[in-house]
This record gives structure tokens, sequence and C-alpha cells, in this order.
């Protein structure tokens, strides 16, 4: 399913029939990590909302309108009813979109991705932020909490007006998201995860602001099985550097061998903080990915 | 000695160009740019120890390496790179060529002549010895050198191609020799021999080998390659005839034996038919059939009245290798009587001579029938002193040779005969013991019997001081000297004396065929007595032409006869005389063939090659497919290094 520029589409990034399907699905983080902010995740006692958690004695001050009559006919004791909390959960979207990202429908399938997952979010009664991060010393560009169906236009033009460009690593993009976001919930982190960089790091100051890492690393066709013969001058498209390569050819497997052991990186950080941590190819179908990837991961429900 | 070489080590210069290949190299190296998103994993797997191995070292500048391959592989190309092989140096090769008459045998039937088949051998080896320099050596009767040292591969087979057969014994030891005249104007460390084997006085070995020896010391190292023989052979190896003795000379008719002798092959039962033909017609016509190695002479009796010219063939009943000596010629001549001139005041030489029926002496009284041309010649002159006196044979009585009146000398003296030679033609049977002589030849100071061989000279008998009978032949000629006035001497008085006339005259007899003739071999034909100072046309089979000129004496001599069949011999056009010459030579019909060859110094001696030798073997052709094959993998991997370029 590729971007769609029909005008009885909602948005070019997704089409309606997968927005129809997105919406019955909601995110499953491993722990709820929510806010006091009254929403949908239930919270503990005390709470407004209309599911019933214990009793509890009378104290003065209490409002008179949560004492149980009933047990206090029977008992001549005033007894007040506790319910439970239902606090709401924060989302927040983090879109790598440096140079890296150009490549190869990287940045388009990251866009998609990123929608996709807004739409399951504010459907389920979070509070969504997105972040689209491109050249390092610049300010992210950030689409403000919001939840419900009424923000997921403000999601979708958000998005759809993202543009690519710039040098900015990953890590230095989770520093500037978290310079602006606050509350607790997930980080979705959708980025090619390419940088020289550890991730610790960026995960810690994830972890330790409140947000279960869900990352999601989009890679293309050329980056996961690279079929490049001869002798070769790289370049590096995000900062201009060059490296010269001999019969490239020959060291397809040494490279499949640091690949695997960059997504095994990425992958125990994000565990080690109970984090989640997915690759995709830029060229997998997004029905497959969306509909049976993510759900098979659990990531989606 | 190292196994390879170059033949232009000059050319090692161009290794210098390896400097400017290198530096342009890293100059013009120039990767297509292709951008990726991040080089995070490129920069990890190069930094891979894997990566820094040798071996990816070397792969990292595979084009270079294979760019240094094709110029190293040109260079080596240009100094012409060879490896050495047995057949001697590529600087100097010598090949001898044997073109004697076995070499136009057929092996088998229907196959190829040993000289199709010496040819073929012997363009590989200029092939092989290429571009080393070589000269070609025809061996036949003689030795011709076909061309100088070179490399210039037409001129060799240009050469090669005019090599023909010739129909004469073959002589090996010319050739050798004419191999070490070369030797000592150029560098020469081996000679090449392409024979069938067939060479004169083959001898057998203890071990079965045949083995031919030559009177020459080799300087260099004889390679001698062999050709594989296996022929069956007939032929005729001697043609002669004798007059009956019964026969006069006033007969009409003259009678005559014909010996026709025919060898056959050594290893093999022959078989066919002798056939006598007389003037053309077939006078006599045997059947003949030989064991291995045998010989057999057929006899033939006939009579003629004139000149006349027999003919042997021989027709084989099965396969005939060679075919060349299946055919033989005889010139049998007109009876007459011996024409003697003998000096008036020789008195008892004319008396003696007075005994033979069939001579006629002169001067006679008849002065008007006195022919230009004598048989022998009786004389006190000599023929300086006389060149007028044309003889075959000359007896000269009491004269000395002028080229030797510095040797010896006469003064009046009493001499002795010490010794002669008993078997010379001249004094067999004749006692000289007791002969007292008046004039007294004496010799010079230090003058040996040498000096008289080296002047040409035989001597006969010996006196106290000196030679008193010397002999002299030369091509045509005989001349016998008695350095003493036999009138001075008791000889005529001796029985001896008419002995020496009878042997004279035998001599004589001989000289002009008129007692016994032989069948003319090839090779040079025999003088032959015509007129004075005229130029002839000698006509030879194969539609050659060569003029001749007979000197003041009449001799047409050193005619060349290589080939067998008809010679004809003519004068402005009208023919004068017909010779025809045939092989006959047993060892050519043979066609026996050598296994070793053993000059002077024994430990040189030189086995055959059946095999094909190893010859200089240059590789410059290799080097250049080298390199053309590595240009063809320096394009490919060029080509191959088209990226596909992704998104």
């Amino acid at each position: 399913m590729n971007t769609t520029s029909s005008t009885n589409q909602l948005t070019t990034l997704l089409d309606n029939q997968a927005l129809t399907r997105l919406e019955r699905l909601r995110l499953q983080p491993n722990r709820r990590k929510t806010n006091r902010t009254q929403g949908e995740h239930a919270s503990g006692k005390g709470g407004s909302s209309t599911e019933f958690a214990d009793y509890r004695n009378y104290v003065p001050g209490d409002d008179v309108r949560f004492v149980d009559w009933n047990i206090f006919a029977r008992l001549n004791r005033p007894y007040m009813k506790l319910y439970q909390y239902e606090e709401v959960m924060h989302v927040a979207i983090l879109v790598d979109a440096s140079n890296s990202m150009k490549f190869e429908n990287k940045f388009e399938r990251a866009r998609q991705l990123a929608a996709a997952m807004g739409v399951t979010a504010l459907m389920g009664v979070e509070r969504v932020s997105a972040y689209v991060v491109g050249a390092s010393g610049e300010p992210p560009r950030v689409m403000p909490p919001g939840s419900g169906r009424a923000s997921m236009r403000r999601l979708f033009d958000f998005f759809e007006r993202a543009e690519c460009g710039g040098d900015a690593p990953i890590d230095g993009a989770v520093e500037a998201m978290l310079r602006r976001h606050r509350g607790k919930g997930m980080a979705i982190v959708i980025s090619d995860f390419l940088t020289p960089a550890s991730l610790a790091r960026p995960f810690n100051l994830l972890y330790s602001a409140g947000l279960e890492i869900f990352a999601l690393q989009v890679l293309g066709p050329t980056e996961i099985d690279p079929e490049l013969t001869g002798d070769l001058r790289l370049v590096d498209s995000e900062n201009g550097t060059t490296v010269d390569v001999s019969s490239i050819d020959e060291l397809h497997g040494i490279y499949h061998e640091h690949r695997e052991q960059l997504q095994e990186h990425v992958r125990r950080q994000s565990r080690t903080r109970n984090g989640r941590f997915l690759s995709i190819s830029s060229e997998a179908p997004l029905d497959w990915v969306l509909f049976d990837l993510l759900q098979r991961q659990g990531w989606l429900k | 000695m190292s196994w390879t070489g170059f033949l232009s080590p000059s050319w090692a210069w161009l290794f210098l160009l390896v400097i400017p290949l290198v530096i342009v190299y890293f100059l013009k190296l120039k990767r297509p740019r292709f951008e990726i998103p991040s080089l995070v994993l490129w920069h990890s797997v190069i930094n891979d120890q894997r990566v820094n191995s040798p071996f990816q070292r070397f792969r990292k500048h595979l084009l270079l390496w294979l760019q240094l391959a094709i110029l190293l592989s040109l260079i080596v190309a240009a100094m012409q790179p060879f490896l050495r092989g047995g057949a001697g140096s590529s600087d100097n090769l010598p090949i001898l060529v044997d073109c004697s008459a076995s070499m136009s045998a057929i092996d088998t039937r229907g196959g190829a002549t040993r000289m199709e088949r010496a040819k073929e051998r012997i363009t590989e080896l200029i092939d092989e010895a290429l571009p080393g320099r070589i000269c070609l050596i025809a061996v036949g009767a003689g030795a011709r050198q076909l061309t100088e040292f070179t490399n210039n591969k037409r001129i060799l087979t240009e050469a090669l191609d005019t090599l023909t057969v010739r129909d004469v014994p073959g002589n090996l030891v010319d050739g050798l020799r004419m191999a070490q005249a070369l030797a000592r104007r150029e560098t020469i460390s081996t000679v090449t021999l392409v024979s069938d084997g067939n060479f004169p006085d083959l001898q057998d070995t203890a071990g079965g080998q045949k083995i031919a020896r030559v009177d020459v010391e080799l300087p260099f190292k004889l390679q001698f390659e062999k050709l594989e023989t296996d022929a069956v052979n007939m032929g005729i190896t001697a043609f002669n005839a004798r007059r009956q003795s019964a026969a006069g000379a006033a007969d009409s008719l003259t009678p005559w034996d014909v010996f026709v002798r025919i060898n056959g092959s050594p290893d093999d039962v022959t078989s066919g038919e002798v056939l006598l033909e007389q003037d053309g017609q077939e006078v006599g016509r045997q059947p003949i059939a030989l064991e291995a190695g045998q010989s057999k002479r057929l006899v033939y009796s006939l009579q003629t009245s004139g000149v006349s010219r027999l003919a042997a063939r021989i027709v084989s009943d099965g396969f005939d290798g060679l075919s060349s000596d299946n055919t033989a010629y005889l010139e049998l001549p007109v009876s007459r009587s011996l024409l003697v001139w003998c000096d008036a005041d020789l008195q008892s030489y004319r008396h003696a001579l007075q005994v033979f029926p069939d001579v006629t002496v002169y001067p006679s009284d008849d002065a008007s029938g006195q022919p230009d041309v004598f048989d022998l010649a009786i004389t006190e002159t000599t023929r300086k002193a006389n060149p007028n006196l044309q003889a075959s044979v000359r007896l000269v009585i009491g004269a000395i040779p002028e080229d030797l009146a510095e040797l010896v000398t006469t003064r009046s003296g009493n001499s002795l005969v010490v010794d002669w030679n008993r078997s010379s033609l001249l004094l067999q049977h004749v006692n000289l013991d007791s002969i007292e002589i008046a004039d007294e030849p004496v010799r010079g100071d230090d003058v040996l019997d040498q000096h008289f061989r080296e002047a040409g000279y035989e001597i006969l008998a010996t006196g106290r001081s000196g030679p008193l009978v010397l002999a002299r032949h030369t091509p045509g000629r005989q001349t016998f000297y008695l350095l003493f006035h036999t009138d001075r001497s008791t000889l005529p008085y001796r029985v001896g004396f008419p002995v020496l006339i009878k042997n004279a005259i035998d001599i004589t007899r001989h000289a002009a065929g008129l007692a016994e003739v032989g069948g003319q071999p090839t090779r040079v034909l025999a003088p032959r007595m015509l007129d004075r100072n005229t130029t002839y046309t000698v006509s030879a089979p194969g539609s050659t032409t060569q003029t001749f000129r007979t000197g003041p004496d009449g001799l047409l001599s050193g005619v060349p006869a290589p080939r067998v069949g008809i010679y004809r011999i003519s004068e402005d056009g009208s023919e004068v005389a017909r010779v025809g010459a045939g092989v006959l030579d047993a060892g050519e019909s043979s066609l026996a063939s050598a296994d070793l060859i053993e000059p002077r110094d024994e430990e040189l001696r030189v086995s055959a090659s059946t095999t094909q030798i190893d010859t200089d073997r240059p590789l410059w052709p290799t080097l250049a497919w080298i390199a053309f094959i590595v240009l063809l993998v320096e394009w490919w991997y060029f080509q191959k290094k088209t990226v596909r370029v992704s998104g």
C-alpha cells in the first residue's frame, strides 16, 4: 500500500480501508505508564471512574456524594465508596528525518508507520505527540499533544508536511524530543538507527522520562543486502565523508554480520529497558507490516 | 648451463616502465562514487581485521596487479626468452642434410621419400631454432653450403625447397669437415645431422649395431637425427665388361663378357628380372632371386662390331625402395690397335714392341697415317719438352721432370737398384736385381721421399743415391719416368725388359678401355679425350646443361654427374659422345643404416636418435598469449565493476 493522493482519501499516507482497520487496533505497551490526567488507563483506587474499587471510613471533609448510604442505613456508620482511577498515557512518536532516511523509500515508510501508530493511539484515547528531527542544531518539528478523533486530521497534516533532510543522529534527535516532551507513556522511535554512537544514552533518557521504548528500524533493500561489486568510493549521505572499498562483493558476508550486530545492539538496548525492537524493510508491504507483523510481535492488538 | 636464456636481454631497460605505470595508476585511480545512507556499517566492515588480511590487500589493487602482469609479460617477451633444448644453443646451428642416393628411397609403398621426411623434420627444426642462426649444408658426394648462417626463415625455406637428392654415395666426412671449418669462424656448440644413416663403409659392432667411423675430430657436439628406415631394395652395384682374350684386333666382331652384379636387401628376400639392352635392343633377360644380404653376379656374352652402348635394368617383382640403382650403363669401345709412339732412337723398345700383334708403332714409314693422339708414348722427352706429343700413358726414358729438377739430378756413375715396388703395374714380374746403370740419379741434400710425394710423384724404384723410377697419375693420364737411360744400363739385355714393355702395354690397354671397361658411376664423368681447346655442352638428365672447354691436351674432365641417366656431350649442337651413369654403389643399394657415428676420438661416439630432439623453444609467443589473456581478464574485471545503483 503506497501513499495515495486520491481526493476521496482521508490522508495521502494511509488509505481509508487501512484507517478503518487501524481504528480497531490498540497499542500494547508492556507497562502502563500513565499520567495523573484522567484518561482511559485504570491506575488505582480513588479515581472517578464507574469501576468500583473498595470502601473506606468516612473522615470529615470527604465528599458526601461518595458515601454509601445503603451501608450507612444498615450499620449506621458512614463508609466512602472508592472507584478506579483512569489515567491518560502519552504516546510520543519520533521520526528520524536525517538524510539517511531519504533512500529507498525509507522516510515515506517511516511517515506511514508513524501515522498508523498515531491513529491507533488517538483511537485509544491516548495523548499523542509527534516529532520529526532532521538537521542537528535545529529545533525538531513538533506536533503538540492531542487526543481523540479530532486530532487525527492534525496528525495527518503533520506527517504529510514532514520533510526529510539533515544530519541529526538518532541520539541527538531523542534529546531534542525530550527537551519538549512532558508525560509518561511510550516513545515510538522510527529510524534506521545507523549511528556510530551507542544507543544506551538516548534509551536511558527515554526510560528515565517514563517512556517505554518502541524502536522501529526501517532499512532499505540495499542496506539489508547490498549487491555492490567492484571498487567503489562510498559517500555518506549525511556528512559527505567517503570510504574506498575494493572488491566490495567479497565483503558482503562481513557486512551482513555487522548489520546483524547493529540490530542486536538496538534490540538489547530496548529490551533491557522493557522496550521492543523491530526491523523492517522499506519495501515490505505496509498492510503486512501493520496487520500481520506488528500484531504478531505484540505491538498492536 | 641454465635451462633458459634471453636472446635480447638489452630490452630489460623496459622494466623501468613499471615506475610510471604505478605512478599513473595511483594518480589516475578513480573509483565510481556511490552515495549510501550511512557509512556506519561500512566503516565497521573496513575496520574488521579480516578485511585487512594480506589477501585482501592484494585484492585491493587487483587492477594494478593485472596491468603489471601485462607489462611484465610484454617486456619479458621482448627480451625473447627461450628454453634450452637438446639440440644446442640458439646461436649458430649447422644442419647437415644427407642428400645421397639412399635419401630418395621410399620405405613404404606409396609413402614419402626419405628426403621429403627429412625436409619436414628440418622445417620443424628451423621453426624451433629460430630466431637463432641456422646454416644448411647438403651432404652428397661432397658437402655444399646451401645458406650462410641466417635467421631468415624465407631464405632457409627456399634453400630447403631447392634441395634435391643426388644419385651419389654420401660422404659424411666432407660434411663434418665443412662444419669443422665453419666452427673456426663461428661459435658452434652443436651440429645436427639429418640422415637415414646410410654412410660408406659401415661396420658391425659387437653389439650388433652398425657403426660409421669418420676420421674427423669433432670440436662440437654432433646430434645425429636418424630417419626411420624400413626399405626393401635390389640394385645394380657393378656393371663391367671384359674383352675375351681370344679375340684379335683384326676380327670384325669383338666378343665381350658382360658382368652385372646385383645386391639384395640386407634383411629381406628380393626377386625380379635383370634385362640387358644393347644399343636399345634387349639381348638378355635373367630372373634373379636373392636371399637377405646376398649378391649375385650375372654374366652375359655378346659381340660388338663397333662402339656399343649397354644398359642393364632391374624389374623387381615386389616393392623396391630405391629406383635410381635399378639402371646402369656401359659403353663398349670399338676394337682397334693400340697406337704407340716410340722415339726412333729407342730401338730396343721398338724391337720389343714388334711382338705385340695389336700394337701399331709410330713413327712409321707411312707418315701420312700418323694420329694426333696416342695411347702410349715411349719417349726421351718430357711432356713439357714436347707438348705436341699427346698420349694417355707416357713412358719417359732418361729424363727428369722439370718440377723435380731441384730434388734430383743425374750424374755419371755406377748405380744399382736397391729396391722397387714389385706390386706396381709397371714393375710387376720385372726383376731389377743386378742391373747396372751408368746414369746415377742423385737426390738433393735433405730431400726425402715425402718431398716427391708432395710433388705428386710415386717412387717405384730406388737406387743408392736417389729414385730411379717415378710414376705420376693425373686425371686421364699416367706418366712413368725412368730417370736413367736404359740404353746406358743392362736392362735391355735382361728378361725383365720385355716384361716391362708388356706391363706398359697392359696399362695402356686398360686406360684405353680396350681390354676391360667398367660402368660409369655417378659423381664425375671419366675424363675423355676430345678436340683441343674446344667448347662442349654437356646435357645432364633433368634438362640441365653445362659448358666445358678442353685444354691444349684435349682432355674433357671434371664433368659432374650427380644423377643417373644419359649425359650427352655436344659441340655446336651436334652430339659427339654419350655417356650413361649409374649409382653402382653397394653401400647405397643396401640402404643399410648406421646406428652409431664414431669420430676420431672414440669417446665422442654419437648414437642415432630416431625421436625428435629437443631444440631451443622460444617463449615469447607464450608470453604474448599470457599478456593477451591477462588483458582480457583485466577488461572483464574492469567491466564487471559497474555498480547496480539502487533507489
